[in-house]
């Protein structure tokens, strides 16, 4: 049964040319993965206490992952130093998100229904009309997510420890535990912490972009967007219109490569922009963005400047012995959109989901193999996804021709269905082959008048 | 835009904070806000703005609208005092008298009884451009409407397609002949019964591709570029995969 999932998960990925580095690739493979289904049975059992896993990082992917592994009958260690922190982040979550986490409504500040594409010569299209009533994008914050996700790791028994992950030492043998060295702040106002050591059988890391854990199973670099926002407080009057509104701006002067947005919180609105090809013209293209959406804004005071980077594409190595990256760490965030949330909270769930499986709810040792397991289902579930993304990204938003393209083609009922359906369920559903044939005359069609527009603009000087 | 960073570890990101200065000294203050934004803080909200305004003293382009007495400062250096904000918008807004209500007037395109399409096209590329060097803030009250697609598909054709269509069917007509002339010559099979086979006939359909897709030198790299790109996000997710082998290798 595995060996067949594995089989079509290679086929999923030869659709690229393979460089003569890793031709090889499949044999070892099988071979990999029969020695872990051996090693896995014969893994020893523990005798006297359970699996002990400790989770580094109190985000959607920790929360989610340690709620999982306490539910499973692991012993959990969630290890997180800031535990009210108001983290820079959009904070939209799918509305799958809800029912597949069981999230109480009251924690969605605003329930996003419409959205407007706004093009670099200012063509606003808005979508989401083909939402169904009780369709939306919810608006949280992050704070409160963390810390409801957190509490439900808490109450099904992990041990939330207040601390700060500093490093770990990685065991020479098979099977002895990793030792990871943290300063304590429980029971403390401040000043600093105690130094604490903990003995775990696995690890998983969730720390985020500037991951430790990465760091000490030397998991190497992603390249990472940067992403920029101020939170911007604006009269009331203004406020009204962005009830549940969230604007996108689209343009070479609002970001080379991403998009510029205006996203609703909870009182105020988050005004912000990202890039990776120019991160030393991010506060140009702020004020590009600032500008572009001054009519609507006006009047604003700031109240919070923040910035961080996004993930492009996941690390070359998430996983390493038994120590496993999650969410941004791992650097599973999407292209096009900078989605990261729901797909944290999915793929530490998914982690823990295996290492439970693989430790029979904790009375067994877990190995490497037993993680992998986690890598593959991930690979195989979501590459689809973020491939195409990554794609649409690619060709929308090369050029303003292309954007404007982007934002015509956005225009169609059909396209805001299969997009919305698709972000909102997280399933790709085959479409009617009729409307895609017509969609992709229409987008070529869009695009080669945009281009041909171009070139006419080069001829310009004005 | 889910990617968790706290404030402290932003601070490695120097690229930012060092050219922004006024920027990255209110982050030390973040720390002191660690309380939830919830409405009943009134303290966060009561204490931010004059962190800001402390901003805004040194780099007054950090309000999004500083106070009304120097308002033409907030406006991204738009040197022209105002006094009403309608103004502004006015002299600096794209003008054209054919630019009506957010769209091109075509009634003013009218040329012998019908709608000039060329000239539409000129204008609505004079904007684009005009825009890009002059981005102007998107308003609802005044939505743009013009969508290219109204220019029919014979207006875009005749205008781009025609001058280079001459060059194009010559190309192809002189390849087409030294293929057959070729094939002709290798093999003996004449250009009739060319026409009846399966290999010639895909040699003819790669010929009218190549002409087509390739119309400059430069277009070759371009592809060669476009391949490259395609598959650099698959290497970069194959990474771990990679990994697995080479620790395998090892064992």
């Amino acid at each position: 049964m595995t060996s067949i999932a594995l089989k079509s998960f290679l086929g999923l990925r030869q659709s690229s040319p393979e460089t003569t580095h890793f031709s090889y690739r499949p044999k070892p493979s099988t071979h990999r993965r029969k020695f872990t289904v051996v090693a896995g049975i014969s893994s020893p059992k523990l005798d006297g206490r359970n699996l002990r896993v400790a989770v580094i990082g109190g985000g959607p992917a920790g929360g989610a992952a340690a709620e999982t592994l306490a539910k499973g009958g692991v012993e959990t260690f969630l290890i997180e130093r800031k535990m009210d922190n108001c983290k820079p982040c959009g904070g939209a979550i799918p509305l799958c998100m809800v029912g597949e986490f069981d999230l109480p409504l009251d924690i969605i500040d605003r329930r996003v229904t419409k959205m407007k594409m706004i093009s670099p010569s200012n063509v606003a299209v808005d979508i989401g009309r083909t939402l169904k009533p009780h369709e939306y994008i919810g608006m949280v914050r992050r704070e409160v997510l963390d810390d409801y996700l957190r509490n439900r790791a808490k109450d099904n028994g992990a041990n939330i420890i207040n601390g700060l992950f500093l490093k770990m030492d990685i065991p020479k043998e098979k099977n002895s535990p990793y030792v990871l060295h943290y300063s304590s702040y429980d029971g403390k106002t401040g000043g600093v912490g105690e130094k604490c050591t903990l003995e775990v059988d696995a690890v998983i890391g969730a720390d985020g972009a500037n991951s430790r854990v990465a760091k000490s199973i030397d998991a190497g670099d992603y390249e990472y967007a940067i992403a920029f926002q101020e939170r911007i407080k604006i009269p009331d009057d203004k406020m009204a219109y962005y009830e549940d509104l969230a604007e996108m701006y689209v343009g070479d002067d609002v970001s080379p490569d991403f998009y510029g947005w205006v996203f609703p919180k909870c009182d105020h609105v988050a005004v912000g922009t990202g890039t990776v090809t120019h991160k030393g013209d991010i506060k140009k293209f702020q004020l590009a963005t600032r500008k572009r959406a001054e009519d609507k804004i006006l009047g604003g005071k700031i109240i919070r400047v923040e910035a961080h980077p996004i993930p492009e594409h996941p690390r070359p190595r998430r996983l390493s012995g038994r120590v496993a990256l999650v969410g941004d760490a791992a650097g599973y965030v999407t292209k096009c959109s900078g989605e990261g949330i729901y797909f944290a909270a999915k793929s530490g769930r998914m982690c823990a989901e295996e290492i439970v499986k693989g430790s029979a709810n904790g009375k067994r040792m877990v190995e490497e193999g037993d993680l992998r397991k986690y890598l593959e289902k991930w690979d195989k579930t979501y590459w689809p996804t973020y491939k195409v993304l990554d794609i649409l990204q690619k060709v929308f938003y090369r050029s303003n021709p292309a954007r404007e393209a982007f934002v015509e083609m956005c225009a169609d009922e059909y396209v805001q269905k299969m997009t919305f359906d698709s972000y909102l369920y997280k399933t790709v559903v085959p479409g009617n082959p009729l409307e895609d044939i017509k969609l992709a005359i229409n987008t070529i069609g869009s695009l080669v008048r945009a281009n041909a527009l171009r070139r006419e603009m080069d001829k310009l000087n004005v | 835009m889910s990617t968790t960073i706290s404030m402290a570890s932003f601070s490695p990101l120097t690229p930012i904070s060092t050219t922004h200065s006024s920027h990255s000294r209110p982050h030390p203050h973040n720390n002191l806000f660690t309380l939830t934004l919830t409405p009943k803080n009134l303290s966060f909200f009561t204490l931010s703005p004059l962190r800001v305004s402390a901003g805004t003293s040194d780099s007054p382009e950090t309000a999004v609208e500083p106070p009304p007495q120097n308002i033409s400062v907030g406006t991204n250096g738009s040197a022209s005092a105002v006094t009403a904000a309608e103004e502004v918008k006015v002299s600096n807004g794209f003008l054209d008298p054919r630019w009506v209500a957010g769209t091109w007037d075509l009634m003013q395109f009218r040329k012998n009884g019908t709608t000039d399409w060329d000239a539409v096209i000129d204008a609505e590329a004079r904007r684009r451009k005009w825009l890009e060097t002059n981005p102007e803030s998107s308003n609802n009250d005044s939505p743009v409407v013009f969508d290219t697609s109204i220019v029919p598909w014979w207006a875009w054709i005749k205008r781009f397609h025609l001058p280079e269509a001459e060059l194009l069917n010559g190309r192809a007509a002189m390849i087409g002949f030294f293929m057959t002339y070729l094939v002709d010559s290798l093999t003996g099979v004449g250009l009739v019964d060319q026409m009846n086979n399966f290999f010639c006939k895909t040699l003819l359909f790669v010929a009218v591709g190549g002409v087509l897709l390739i119309r400059k030198n430069e277009d070759v790299d371009t592809f060669k570029k476009l391949l490259e790109e395609t598959t650099f996000y698959d290497k970069q997710w194959q990474a771990t995969w990679q990994d697995e082998n080479s620790s395998n290798s090892n064992k």
